[in-house]
């Protein structure tokens, strides 16, 4: 095929055209190879200029166009937009920025118009071998798997569902709610949780367009973005039934679970009556009954942060702050209880924690940062020996001891992470797919987490995560759109592959497999991002990145430095 | 004047596209100076470097190359740039070993707001190669 090159250069007002000798760039690049036209233009991003390109490509009937403006970050998408609607490849284009990193960086015009020339060189000399490549569209399926029945599972599917999208929302319990139905209060509102909760389970049994499986585990997840298949299976004993169906996104809400102070005998858990977990006294409050073992009311309550911190490596976030609140509980029901806190550090983040702390404290109420801590029980009476900040050795006589652990991944993460084709972070929760860029999405386009599953967290920050959760959903996978991929993808070419799996370490995105049989590693197109780690990687050039292929660059490259 | 200023450089610059080259831009719309010296090659990800164009960049007469990724831990791609490094770290032992001049190669990390980092970084790099002088390796073919 003969190759008609259009070169079009952009004056961009005087932003261009004051800085470089557009002349000499036309000068320099007419005569190479393949170019039919280079010519320059006032405004190209302009209605007119648009117009004026998409002319020039039918009239000229140019095969491929080069365009020498601003960045790519700027106008890429526009010139790619006017070669559609002219007839030809979009990715038969490439755009030279003679702008932000030619004309605006420096005061030399003609060090400037040197550049330019390189700059618009490679480009033609890249343009050459691009070949077209065409924009995949596959169908998708609106509907939404949310694995975790909590706040976080909840929130979601009631932002979600809609008519035209179903979702299935598989909780492992026999009931939906999670942590929070265990709950009198929350901080640091105060605000009486047990109808707040009650009306979330109303709102998602009651509508038509969430279908919930209680006493239910995912047992499988296949597929991809807008494909996937899940699997229910009920955890009946006698007969596990499964149901499957389709989803075009995941997300995974399974909540945490709390660390088990067994695990550190210091605190005597499991040995001695009266020492109790957090979420053991939260029961035992909502049900109205703060009693000790033999039935009496306790007069003295010590209250143990940070249990199991030392051991997890990280702080639970939310601990201090649900022990301050048992303060309040406890102040509210027993007016004249003794109560102390043991802490080794408090946490008390957000614009409103520190105020709920310092009006919690009060005559009957100490705070006592302590580095080490045993529980012990001479006579029958729950002892705490610590020592203090000072390193002396203090013991107090008490009730109760409630213990605040560190929150930990739920039981199925590792499971779950598996299915999902997504990691889990050093704590074992899942992985974001980026800590400040992409919180709630993760490595596998299409599966979201939400909640505690991701880390410790308020109900606040759990709805944030919900809320962002469902907008991604929402903007990503509409009902009737298909979806897509991105075309700038990996392939690997089966005759030049020696399987010796190098990409399939690199990738993030567990987009290569290994085919045993061919002994050969393939890529799944439709989940690459396109990144070229792999390609980089591979030793023997089987593996290759449309559109920044080996040749391409090398050619852009070549012209650079000539 | 010294002759050194005559000498304007080449230097092959490669630029990740979601860091790296937006930081480049915004030097450049932010009309911060550097030297024309300075090739900008865009890649999605510094991964995508193999270490074969740098090498080839620098047999056919690139004075120096710059390799640019994102800062450890914000690789759009997730660990991109960790591989980068390794890969660089390696290269210029290949570099070393082979009595080619390892000092014309630089890795910098240059985020999307380090528009000033980055004129600093091409200055600086550009007046070393300048000490340096010309590539003499540089030949005629194109590997
Ligand atoms: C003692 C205590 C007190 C607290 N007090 C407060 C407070 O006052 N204020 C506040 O803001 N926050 C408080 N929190 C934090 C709050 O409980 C969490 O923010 C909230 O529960 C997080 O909701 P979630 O849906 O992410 O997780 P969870 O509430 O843990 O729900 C997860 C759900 O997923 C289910 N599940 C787990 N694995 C699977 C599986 N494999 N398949 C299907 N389903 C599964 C679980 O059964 C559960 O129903 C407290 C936490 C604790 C432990
Ligand atoms: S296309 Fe870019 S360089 Fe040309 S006028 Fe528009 S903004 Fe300026
Ligand atoms: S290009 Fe990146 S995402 Fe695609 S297969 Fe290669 S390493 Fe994985
Ligand atoms: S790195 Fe290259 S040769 Fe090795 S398995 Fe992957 S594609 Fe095949
Ligand atoms: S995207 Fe910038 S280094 Fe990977």
């Amino acid at each position: 095929m003969d190759r008609k090159i259009g070169v079009y250069i952009c004056e961009c007002g005087p932003n261009i055209a004051e800085k470089i000798d557009i002349d000499k760039v036309i000068k320099a690049v007419s005569p190479l190879d393949d170019v039919s036209i280079a010519t320059r233009y006032k405004l190209l991003c302009s209605e007119q200029g648009k117009k004026f390109l998409e002319e020039q490509i039918k009239k000229n009937g140019l095969t491929h166009l080069v365009v020498a403006a601003c960045s790519p970050r700027d106008h890429q998408h526009t010139f790619m937009t006017i070669c559609e609607n002219a007839g030809i490849n979009p990715f038969l284009f490439q755009l030279a920025n003679i702008r932000e990193q030619c004309a605006w960086i420096t005061e030399n015009k003609e060090e400037a118009t040197n550049k330019a020339i390189r700059l618009t060189k490679a480009a033609i000399g890249r343009v050459r071998y691009h070949v077209p490549l065409e924009k995949k569209e596959i169908e998708s399926n609106p509907d939404v798997l949310v694995i975790g029945g909590g706040i976080a599972g909840m929130e979601a599917s009631l932002h979600l569902a809609s008519p035209q999208r179903k979702i299935y929302l598989v909780e492992k319990t026999s009931q939906l709610g999670g942590v929070v139905t265990n709950l009198e209060k929350t901080f640091p509102d105060m605000q009486s949780c047990p109808k707040i909760i009650q009306d979330k389970i109303d709102q998602v049994t009651n509508n038509d367009n969430i279908k919930v499986y209680t006493n239910c585990e995912v047992t499988e997840i296949l597929g991809f973005f807008g494909n996937f298949e899940g699997t229910v299976t009920q955890n009946n004993n006698e007969d596990k039934t499964t149901v499957g169906f389709n989803v075009g996104a995941v997300v995974l809400a399974t909540g945490c679970a709390l660390f088990d102070p067994t695990d550190d005998p210091n605190y005597g858990y499991g040995k001695f009556d009266n020492v109790i977990t957090a979420l053991e006294f939260e029961k035992m409050n909502l049900a109205g009954n703060i009693r000790l073992k033999n039935g009496k009311t306790p007069k003295s309550v010590a209250i143990i942060h940070c249990v199991g911190r030392d051991k997890k490596g990280y702080c639970s976030e939310i601990c201090c702050m649900y022990s301050i609140k048992f303060v309040r509980y406890l102040q509210n029901k027993i007016p004249e209880i003794k109560i102390s806190n043991f802490y080794t550090d408090l946490c008390l983040p957000e614009k409103s924690y520190q105020k709920f702390y310092e009006q919690s404290r009060g005559k009957k109420n100490d705070f006592i940062r302590i580095d080490s801590i045993k529980i012990t029980n001479p006579g029958n009476k729950l002892t705490i020996t610590h020592n203090d900040e000072q390193g002396n050795k203090k013991s107090h006589g008490v009730d109760m001891v409630i213990l605040s652990p560190a929150l930990e991944p739920s039981v199925d993460t590792k499971k779950l992470a598996e299915f999902t084709r997504i990691s889990q972070d050093d704590e074992g929760f899942f992985a974001e797919e980026h800590e400040k860029l992409g919180p709630v999405t993760t490595s596998t386009e299409g599966v979201y987490i939400a909640g505690c599953a991701q880390g410790p967290k308020s109900i606040q920050n759990t709805l944030i995560q919900a809320e962002a959760v469902a907008g991604k959903i929402l903007s990503s996978l509409i009902p009737g759109k298909k979806i897509e991929p991105e075309v700038k993808v990996a392939h690997i070419s089966e005759s030049f592959c020696i399987g010796c799996k190098t990409c399939l370490t690199v990738c993030s995105y567990g987009v290569i497999t290994f085919d045993s049989t061919k002994k050969v590693c393939v890529a799944n197109e439709v989940i690459c991002r396109g990144c070229g780690n792999c390609v980089a990687a591979c030793p023997s050039g089987a593996a290759s990145l449309k559109h920044f292929t080996f040749n391409q660059l090398r050619q852009e490259l070549k012209e650079a430095v000539l | 004047m010294k002759k050194d200023d005559d000498f304007m450089p080449k230097i092959l610059t490669f630029l990740c596209n979601w860091c790296s080259y937006a930081g480049a831009d915004l030097a450049g719309t932010s009309r911060l100076k550097y030297p024309t010296s300075i090739i900008p090659i865009r890649v999605m990800c510094s991964s995508r470097v193999d270490p074969l164009f740098i090498l080839k960049g620098y047999l056919n007469g690139a004075d120096g190359v710059l390799l640019t990724g994102c800062h450890p831990g914000d690789c759009h791609y997730q660990s991109g740039n960790y591989h980068t490094r390794r890969r660089f770290a390696v290269l210029k032992k290949i570099f070393e070993n082979l009595g080619l001049e390892h000092e014309r190669l630089r890795l910098s990390w240059i985020s999307a707001s380090e528009g000033q980092k980055y004129a600093k970084i091409t200055t600086e790099f550009t007046q070393k190669i300048k000490e340096l002088g010309k590539n003499s390796t540089g030949t005629e073919i194109f590997l």
